[in-house]
């Protein structure tokens, strides 16, 4: 098979030495099946050791390779480079996330963010093993499974510019997550978590700009999520209003 | 760990173009500029009601009559009709409705509210002008 040459341009910053940032660019000779993260693998192995980046499954599945590839949110390894043929690719670190070195992100954040929205099943008593598992049909499962898809990635925070403003955003990730387990027929958890997604800087932040959905790798659509979520926060607050005891 | 020194920290913050960024961005600064035009136009036409309410139903006509108001109504209806069919579209996104095993697309929504939309429009225009 013949190979073409690629033109990459990285984001280098380490902290130690650099007062900012700058483009380091690089030639990578590549095969129609190659993706950026095999360039940054393959200037790492060949050319510069101290590039920096995170990456783990090379398959779309540990959420670990994302940036900012000629300026949208994506994952590398899911990036082919023959789509960039006969351009410079620019690789950038996700925006809105603090930078550790090169192409790492500081996660704590959103680390912060999924635990806060209790990402397990709550019950309000848990029954013992041996009484069997919470049973759940097709139908309970179509309700939320679209949401379950999630690899973490934060390429959907990248993406947002509500994010980008306020960092307090919960964000589109937590938020879909959160609305997966408050729509899992087994979870019983709404009243822990109604607080956490319709608090300030919850899901009414939110006012669809709708990129999140179109970045993520996984068919996640967090926005959809966020408004479903607005949704049942408005029908609760008017049941509640209307049939103050019990109605839920 | 004491030698783990902080660096000052480094993050790309949202800049005043950022909307110029992509096709999507500018899209959605459109559909919240358009709301402007929306807002504008209610002040006048409420301007317009009160003096039918003060005055006569000529007056309010009259008002409505004049070039000025006849080209930003124009202007504004445009932007109107695009800011409404963004959210009737993000309607048929958000809450997609079941029927049988499939479920209505977004643009379904799009094109029944536009319907809708044009019927009422035409029974408020008979109601207050035609009559
Ligand atoms: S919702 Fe999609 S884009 Fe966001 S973290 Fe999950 S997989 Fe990534
Ligand atoms: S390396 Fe795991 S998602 Fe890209």
């Amino acid at each position: 098979m013949s190979q073409d040459i690629a033109t990459i341009r990285v984001t280098r910053y380490r902290p130690e030495k650099d007062a900012k940032p700058f483009f380091q660019e690089y030639k990578v000779p590549y095969r129609h099946d190659m993706v950026v993260l095999d360039a940054l693998n393959y200037i790492k192995a060949e050319i510069d050791g101290s590039l920096t980046y995170r990456w783990s499954c090379r398959m779309g599945v540990c959420g670990s390779c994302g940036a900012n590839i000629d300026g949208e949110p994506k994952l590398t390894c899911a990036s082919f480079l023959h789509e960039f043929k006969g351009r410079t690719i620019t690789v950038e670190p996700m925006t809105h996330f603090p930078v550790i070195k090169d192409l790492v992100v500081d996660m704590q954040d959103f680390m912060e963010k999924l635990v806060k929205i209790k990402p397990w099943i709550i019950r309000e008593k848990e029954t013992p093993p041996e009484q069997g598992e919470y049973k759940q049909s097709a139908k309970e499962l179509e309700r939320y499974s679209q949401f379950s898809s999630c690899i973490n990635c934060m390429l959907c925070y990248a993406a947002c510019p509500i994010y980008g403003l306020n960092e307090k955003f919960l964000g589109p990730a937590a938020t879909a997550l959160a609305y997966r387990y408050i729509e899992d027929s087994r979870d019983q958890g709404k009243e822990v978590r109604f607080p956490i997604v319709h608090e300030m800087e919850g899901a009414w932040e939110c006012t669809l700009v709708g990129e999140c959905s179109v970045v993520c790798p996984k068919g996640v659509d967090p926005m959809l999520a966020i408004q479903k979520t607005k949704i049942l926060g408005a029908t609760n607050a008017i049941k509640s209003l209307l049939m103050p005891r019990g109605g839920r | 760990m004491e030698d783990n020194k902080r660096y000052p920290e480094l993050r790309r913050r949202l800049s005043p173009g950022w909307w110029t960024a992509n096709r999507h961005y500018t899209m959605y600064m459109v559909r919240e500029w358009t709301s402007l035009f929306v807002a504008l136009y209610s002040l006048i036409f409420i301007y317009g009601l009160s003096l039918w309410a003060m005055g006569s139903r000529a007056d309010f006509l009259n008002f409505l009559k004049n070039p000025a108001i006849v080209g930003f109504s124009l202007i504004a209806l445009v932007f109107t009709m695009y800011h409404a069919a963004t959210w009737f579209y993000l309607l048929g996104a958000v809450a997609p409705v079941k029927i049988g095993r499939s479920r209505t697309k977004p643009w379904q929504a799009l094109v029944l509210n536009l319907i809708l939309l044009v019927i009422i429009s035409y029974l408020a225009i008979w109601l207050l002008v035609l009559r």
